[in-house]
């Protein structure tokens, strides 16, 4: 029986985290207020939220239950809780009504949003990083979260670059100010969509796609397609046909940041 | 009535959004998406389950025949988009063999549907700290991800 536990809205979604224990508890809720950036209200228990519950073992490990379903057992350490802080955000992503996450890096230029989308592994950080060196505002890294207009708000978590070779130990995150960038405030509406993925030794060779195809490209990115799979499918809609819609595989991002640019002056504004 | 003659389009089970020049239907039983260029979303409107093959053909004009119809019948059915099984009317033809044939004749686009699966779990669209996919449980990211296990998309877990 869970003794302790502490409850939360975020973006509309009602979700509980509940434990034995109080340390559990206290260091999940500091956990989900970092991982939602704050945008979190706390709410009364009402039994009918999203469920997590951490489950401490004798062992000291802990198992993570999603509602109702076991979804990993670890140590207690800093792994544990970045893992959950990806669930955290994963359960608010997808249950969300209102708005439409994607997976994607998302920059602010010239007050219209350039949006990412893409797996892990494509690159994106570290194009929204030479972007807001150039001064783009920053949005995100990891999600456009779009409303049922098409806008796009900002969720700009410190930017988590991978290990390089220079420093394979550091897993370093930084933000925009740290950039030498400001971060967005305010929802903007999209004026160009690229699917791109970094490739030594690739040349930017856009492909302007079609609506539909555009779309079919960024179902997969998208986080409740399954769930919400109208009220998503009629948002991307709005995105997709009122922005240009690009794909081609890209050099290193140093390299590709002026050229994306202005390619986009010349052909999105 | 011979479904093979009247096609009937499927209407349950499904989120149909129209672009500008396609047609984008979401599978909700199989969580497939497919993407109907022009003239597959043309033939696909048609099948009502009273129009005959040539009846359809006949909308497109003199630009087109019952094989470019048929094809797209084809695309559908294979796609599940039509109420009940349809007979291929290019048995022992390679689908290469029949664009070929249409694609010469033919004023029409042929029809195409492309289609991909909704990934089934959310965690699919996450990153972990980790530059491939072996990189979370070896040094020196093992301390550093939040991985224990590592998937072969990317998906790191506890």
């Amino acid at each position: 029986m869970s003794k302790y536990y502490f409850c939360f809205e975020s973006y509309g979604v009602a979700v509980a985290i509940e434990s034995a224990s109080k340390e559990i508890v206290a260091q999940a809720e500091q956990t989900a207020r970092s991982a939602l950036l704050g945008n979190l209200i706390e709410i009364e228990h009402r039994g009918e939220e999203q469920c997590f519950q951490l489950n401490l073992l004798s062992s000291g490990e802990c198992t993570i239950v999603q509602n109702g379903q076991e979804m990993a057992t670890g140590e207690v350490s800093p792994k544990f809780w970045r893992f959950f802080d990806s669930l955290v955000r994963i359960i608010v992503a997808e249950h969300c009504k209102s708005l439409v996450f994607v997976h994607a890096g998302v920059v602010g230029w010239r007050g219209k949003a350039l949006i990412f989308p893409a797996d892990s592994f494509a690159g994106k950080t570290r194009l929204v990083a030479e972007l807001i060196r150039r001064g783009a505002e920053y949005h995100s890294d990891e999600y456009a979260v779009i409303d049922a207009n098409g806008l796009v708000y900002p969720f700009a978590r410190p930017l988590t670059m991978r290990p390089d070779e220079v420093n394979p130990r550091e897993l370093p995150m930084i933000t925009a100010e740290d950039l030498g960038g400001i971060s967005g405030e305010s929802p903007i509406p999209v004026a160009c969509v690229l699917f791109t993925k970094y490739e030594a030794d690739a040349e930017w060779n856009p492909q302007v796609l079609s609506s539909g195809r555009g779309l079919m490209e960024i179902l997969p990115q998208t986080i409740a397609i399954r769930r919400n799979t109208e009220f998503a499918i009629n948002v991307l809609k709005n995105v997709i046909t009122s922005a240009i819609i690009v794909k081609s595989a890209r050099p290193d991002a140093a390299e590709f940041a002026g050229t994306f640019l202005e390619f986009v002056d010349n052909t999105a504004f | 009535m011979n479904n093979s003659q009247f096609p009937a389009a499927r209407t349950s089970g499904l989120v149909v959004q129209e672009m500008p020049d396609e047609v984008l239907v979401y599978d909700l039983n199989t969580n497939k998406a497919h993407c109907l260029n022009q003239t597959a979303a043309k033939v696909w409107k048609a099948c009502d389950g009273k129009t005959s093959i040539s009846e359809i053909a006949a909308h497109f004009g003199k630009g087109a025949n019952e094989d470019l119809v048929w094809l797209a019948i084809d695309q559908l059915n294979e796609n599940d988009l039509l109420e009940g099984e349809v007979k291929s009317k290019f048995k022992g033809q390679s689908r290469r063999e029949v664009i070929k044939k249409i694609g010469l004749a033919s004023m029409v686009a042929i029809p195409v549907i492309a289609s991909l699966v909704a990934p089934q779990n959310a965690l699919a669209a996450q990153s972990c700290a980790c530059v491939n996919n072996t990189q979370c449980v070896n040094p020196p990211n093992a301390g550093h991800c939040a991985a224990i296990t590592c998937n072969s998309i990317g998906i790191c877990a506890p």
